[in-house]
């Protein structure tokens, strides 16, 4: 060894060094560090440009973004059960939540320690976390090829529209409440999704795609590959602030709906940041910026008035939210594993 | 006496023939790692075993149920074969064009070799999700590649590619590139160029030298190459799943549903393991070809 030139302190010496340096981001993460779970599209963009700072300026600490849909949130936090969580704070949609609740993944919520919790609306008082807004969905379609707004999920079978239609699997919450809702307006719902399926195959020669994961949903209407496909109301509106060609359809024959919530994951090493990372969410001032453009937000403190896109687009006032349609997701939850496969049949080429 | 002889020179001969490489001390320099491979890689390897073992979704009872239902429904077998196929795709289609990338960077001079070198490597490092998300607008249907055949007249509508299998099997081809210009690299330069004028000289024409020459002598880098983008193209899950969609399935993806939408950790530890056997299978006689061939040329 002697002739490599490469002593044995050397080597030591060496060690140590790496050893302090991959030490570092440990370090660091030990002065407050907060790591939150958000959706993509406008939750992320939200989150980031309006709570982050708000939280920074509130707490002095800092708050790291994690982007993953419900269901990827509640798969990584039960094969996490038993150590510490990789997130402290985890979004959820209706549907996730419950599953969420039955392993016991959550804290309850501190309504005593809530600066805003008691301003929310009754409706989206949960004491296993509050709800910060209602996602709502209905068409987004491209203005500059179709000419007439549609107004039903009839529309998307219109002939003209053949390879033009986009969708998107089911391991979402748009993937689920569209296929609940289509079965719906065809005559079944959540404890009847044949219907559903009927409709899918009839629409499958009109499908131009089916992204895998809602974050390459936006990809297909930025890159024009499809003009019409079911999507979320606020999603629309923050790809249509980045000059996207897109505009949100209402859908006459009702508006699907979910309460989207935040929570304390058990076990979070952080509990009281926390608490005021969400009682943040929840603060009339965030939830007003938060309803401005490019995110039309939706709120649910009753100090803050809807966004005038949604009053036009969703419910005139807060009191007609609850007007929206909104489906039993212990039932959908029932039937999720066995509906992803069919559907993974039907639509496979 | 005479055993003691023959150990000495059975000694002597292991001696010359095998050089010791390790002592036993510096066997010892090995163990960390195996440990932490035993701790990282073999255990949680156990756990998915496991897991698949379970017959239902919440863990009660141990069983086949999940290899039954996999090998019992032709659907699964098709996501199977569907995936090893596009694996075995893709992989031409990179030694199709990999392969006389790494002849012109064997031929190169040092120079240009090293700029060749350098542009082969670059796409390593970037991320994946970045690579792929440029294919996107490459392959939109307003992207690079239709505007192009549009301007220049060559189509009169926009050819479909994202979220089609050609697609999927060009990106991955790029994509994984590296992994095949590399290997095959090293074994073109360690060619003799003697070789190919002694074959010249003998009478055969350039095609025959080729054939008969060097592509024989350089199996070993194409076996290595194909191994490595095999394995990484029949796994890719993100290139699968951003190029193909939802519509193409291929095993990535659907374990990923099975484990995360469907909540089905122990189809989906079912579904791992027996993709993870017929992935090892491949590279496995992919690298018997490679072996085999080399020795009957040596021989």
């Amino acid at each position: 060894m002697s002739n490599s030139g490469f002593s044995r302190r050397h080597l030591i010496g060496t060690g140590l060094a790496l050893g302090t340096w991959a030490a570092m981001p440990r370090l660091a993460r030990a002065a407050d560090m907060l790591v939150a779970a958000t959706f993509p599209g406008t939750w992320n963009d939200a989150h980031k440009a309006v709570l982050v700072p708000y939280f920074h300026k509130a707490t002095g600490a800092d708050a790291t973004l994690t982007i993953m849909l419900a269901t990827d949130e509640i798969a990584k936090l039960s094969a996490a059960k038993g150590s510490a969580p990789p997130f402290d704070v985890a979004i959820m949609d209706e549907g996730p939540l419950l599953d969420g609740l039955d392993q016991g993944l959550f804290d309850k919520f501190p309504v005593a320690k809530s600066r805003h919790y008691g301003e929310l609306l009754p409706v989206f008082q949960d004491e296993w976390g509050p709800k910060i807004s209602i996602q709502a969905i209905g068409i987004g379609y491209n203005p500059k090829k179709i000419k007439i707004p549609p107004t039903k999920w009839d529309d998307l079978f219109n002939p003209a529209y053949k390879g033009r239609v986009g969708l998107t699997a089911l391991n979402s919450t748009l993937g689920m409440a569209f296929m609940v809702d289509l079965a719906r307006v065809n005559g079944g719902g959540e404890s009847n999704i044949e219907p559903a399926f009927t409709a899918l195959k009839k629409l499958l020669p009109n499908v131009g795609a089916i992204s895998a994961n809602l974050g390459a949903h936006a990809a297909l209407f930025q890159q024009e590959q499809i003009d019409i496909a079911p999507y979320n109301f606020n999603f629309v509106q923050t790809l249509k602030a980045k000059g996207v060609d897109v505009e949100f359809a209402r859908l006459e024959t009702g508006v699907p709906a979910w309460r989207t919530s935040l929570h304390t994951v058990k076990g979070a090493q952080k509990p009281d940041l926390a608490l005021a990372y969400i009682d943040g969410h929840i603060d009339p001032e965030i939830q007003a910026a938060m309803s401005k453009p490019p995110y039309d937000v939706i709120p649910t403190n009753s100090k803050v008035p809807l966004p005038p896109e949604a009053v036009r687009l969703i419910a005139p006032s807060q009191a007609d939210l609850s007007k929206l349609v909104y489906f039993d997701w212990r039932k959908i939850n029932q039937g999720r594993s066995a509906w992803i496969e069919q559907f993974n049949r039907e639509i496979k080429i | 006496m005479n055993a003691a002889v023959a150990e000495g020179v059975t000694d002597e001969l292991r001696r010359r023939t095998l050089p010791r490489l390790f002592s036993p001390v510096e066997w010892q320099l090995a163990l960390p790692l195996a440990l932490f491979l035993i701790a990282f890689f073999v255990a949680p390897l156990i756990g998915l075993a496991v897991v698949s073992l379970y017959c239902e979704p919440n863990f009660q009872t141990l069983g086949l149920v999940q290899y039954r239902r996999l090998f019992g429904d032709s659907f699964n077998l098709g996501i199977v074969a569907d995936t090893l196929w596009l694996g075995a795709k893709a992989t031409l289609l990179c030694l199709v064009f990999g392969y006389p990338l790494a002849w012109v960077c064997a031929r190169a001079g040092p120079r240009l070799r090293s700029l060749l070198l350098f542009i082969v490597v670059l796409p390593i490092l970037t991320s994946v999700v970045v690579r792929t998300f440029a294919w996107i607008v490459i392959l939109g249907r307003q992207g690079l590649f239709n505007r192009t055949l549009l301007a220049l007249g060559l189509s009169d509508a926009p050819i479909d590619l994202l979220f089609t299998e050609p697609g999927v099997i060009i990106v991955l081809a790029q994509v994984q590139m590296p992994l095949m210009v590399l290997p095959l690299l090293t074994s073109l330069q360690r060619i003799d160029p003697n070789l190919a004028d002694a074959s010249a000289a003998l009478g055969a024409g350039e095609w025959r030298t080729f054939r008969r020459v060097i592509l024989p002598l350089s199996l070993p880098g194409i076996a290595a190459g194909c191994t490595l983008v095999y394995a990484a193209c029949a796994t890719a899950f993100i290139t699968q799943t951003l190029i193909g969609g939802a519509r193409h399935l291929y095993m990535p993806l659907f374990l990923y549903q099975q484990a995360s939408g469907a909540n089905d950790w122990p189809f989906a530890a079912a579904l791992a393991i027996v993709f993870m056997a017929a992935v090892l299978l491949v590279v496995l006689l992919l690298s018997l070809l490679g072996r085999a061939r080399t020795a009957r040329i040596y021989a």
